[in-house]
């Protein structure tokens, strides 16, 4: 079943704001310290253009659900401020959270709704007219070779179609920054790289991607910029070429087993070892 | 329609889409559980009672278990709901949405408010089919209604929103919830218990709410119904406040 490679409509009221020229997201100095003591976030600074498609890379715990959470409004800053596309995302949220779209990696579904009532509710939490609602979701029914699914309940889909789904509710209120938060993890090669194609394809036509992930190849081709956090913090920042070089080393990979100080799994080192 | 009243809507049409979508679960069994009440209470032991207050006993528990219906309906549905999207994560897609506090917070109390009012109405309904009953008071009991379905709605809000378990809401609806409302009057009269209970019945607040109902439907009361009132309308006002609160803050809802 492949992902159709159709444009992604974006209304013209959305457009206009983008004309603004603020950056797709600005972060600063965000910290988060949750009511266990535990500081997710530290001072994080960050700035995503428009258009960017942008890589966050580090290990587990290091901060990136926090920071995306942060953003979305499911996490409550300690301090520091959040802007997309100038708005702040905090305090006066409304604008900010209408142009930010996530995908989470729980497939977080509503089990009490049928595939086609998912995103016809999405679209109306966005405020989304009915017909324009029912023009869109069915467009990304198609889109996501999830036509034949539309009338079953969710907690039915396998996991390869919830996947589609809750990437498809994301894009249901057409957001121009898509928080896409490890949408490749457990999914097969053949959706993964349908995915690939899909997110290159909407941010070819302007959609601004922040992308986490494990995968580094996933990152190294997909990512204009990439950078990694560690221990709440902000370390390194660049494309995968320079955080190589940043790190004196031949490969993102490798660039990322020295951050997280696990360069003896280097499979340069190894293959080195080994002959 | 403007995208608040849109999503408004959208938040409301999701919460009255769960309960309608598991009906036999959240109307027919309630349904059930009065008809059984009016059988076994009204026709088997009202047989061998005269009447209280001048009113056959079957016509005399129908008000109670009108406001049972709608208070019982309303807790548990707005407390489950909330819970089950915490616990599926599902609430996320809400909480990243450009939805403020309020709109979420009558969002998910109407849910349970109209699934209360569904059975309330369906008890009347049915107890009107069955046996001789009006209404007496329309203008006490439309307020006393609308008053009960708030504060419980309210009060599963709150038990919903600070859950961890399905333990904590079931916890209040078998330990708290149930007891006061069957202490409260529904199936009995207080003036007609010896003391203590009399007196005991009196602190449960439950009580009062039955006898607002009652006087609606039967024109009968043992309290002051003004001051009933008032006291229902500040402890429901109270809750609002209280959810409204947990909603602006994001507590057990946001990290």
């Amino acid at each position: 079943m492949m992902i159709c490679m159709r444009p992604q409509s974006v209304p013209e009221p959305l457009r206009a704001v983008d004309d603004s020229g603020a950056p797709a997201l600005r972060v600063t100095d965000l910290a988060k310290r949750y009511p266990t003591g535990t500081e997710a976030l530290k001072g994080v600074t960050l700035e995503i253009d428009s258009g960017e498609f942008f890589g966050l890379l580090g290990p587990n715990g290091a901060g990136k659900s926090t920071l995306i959470h942060c953003v979305t409004g499911l996490a409550r800053p300690t301090s520091g401020d959040v802007r997309v596309f100038g708005h702040d995302a905090v305090h006066r949220y409304r604008e900010a959270r209408l142009a930010v779209g996530l995908a989470p990696q729980d497939l977080n579904l509503d089990w009490f709704l049928t595939v086609a009532e998912t995103l016809d509710y999405h679209g109306g939490y966005f405020g989304m007219a009915r017909k324009d609602r029912r023009e869109r979701a069915q467009e990304l029914l198609e889109t996501f070779g999830l036509v034949a699914k539309k009338d079953d309940r969710t907690r039915t889909l396998s996991g390869g179609m919830k996947r589609r789904l809750v990437l498809a509710r994301a894009l249901m209120h057409r957001p121009r920054l898509l928080i896409l938060d490890e949408p490749t993890a457990g999914v097969d090669v053949e959706l993964r790289l349908e995915l690939w194609h899909y997110v290159q394809r909407i941010n070819g036509e302007g959609t601004t991607i922040l992308l986490t992930t494990h995968y580094l190849e996933e990152a190294e081709q997909l990512c204009s910029r990439i950078a990694f956090i560690a221990d709440g913090q902000i370390v390194a920042e660049g494309s995968g070429r320079e955080l190589a070089d940043r790190y004196g080393v031949a490969s993102l990979e490798d660039a990322y087993l020295e951050l997280v100080g696990r360069n003896e799994l280097s499979r340069a080192r190894i293959a080195a070892e080994v002959s | 329609m403007t995208p608040g009243q849109i999503r408004l809507l959208s938040l409301t049409r999701r919460e009255v889409t769960r309960f309608l979508k598991i009906k036999r679960q959240t109307i027919g069994a309630p349904l059930l559980e009065t008809f059984l009440y009016m059988s076994v209470f009204g026709a088997a032991l009202g047989s061998r009672i005269d009447t209280l207050h001048g009113f056959d006993y079957v016509v005399f528990i129908v008000p109670g278990l009108m406001m049972m219906g709608w208070a019982m309906n309303a807790f548990s549905n707005n407390s489950s709901s909330i819970l089950q999207q915490k616990f599926q994560r599902a609430i996320d897609e809400q909480l990243s949405s450009p939805a403020s506090p309020l709109e979420l917070l009558v969002a998910f109390s109407l849910g349970g408010f109209l699934r209360g009012m569904l059975v309330s109405a369906l008890t009347f309904a049915a107890a009107v089919a069955l046996v001789d009953v009006g209404v007496a008071h329309v203008f006490v009991l439309v307020p006393a209604l609308l008053l009960v379905g708030t504060f419980f709605s309210q009060l599963g809000v709150l038990v919903g929103v600070r859950a961890e378990q399905f333990d904590d809401v079931s916890f209040y609806q078998t330990f708290v919830l149930t007891p006061l409302i069957f202490l409260g009057g529904v199936f009995y009269s207080a003036s007609l218990l010896p003391e203590p209970f009399r007196t005991l019945t009196k602190l449960d607040p439950v009580y009062y709410m039955i006898d607002l109902v009652r006087y609606g439907v039967l024109g009968y009361s043992e309290t002051n119904i003004g001051l009933s009132l008032a006291f229902l309308f500040a402890a429901a006002a109270g809750l609002v406040a209280v959810n409204y609160r947990l909603f602006a803050s994001g507590y057990r809802l946001r990290a």
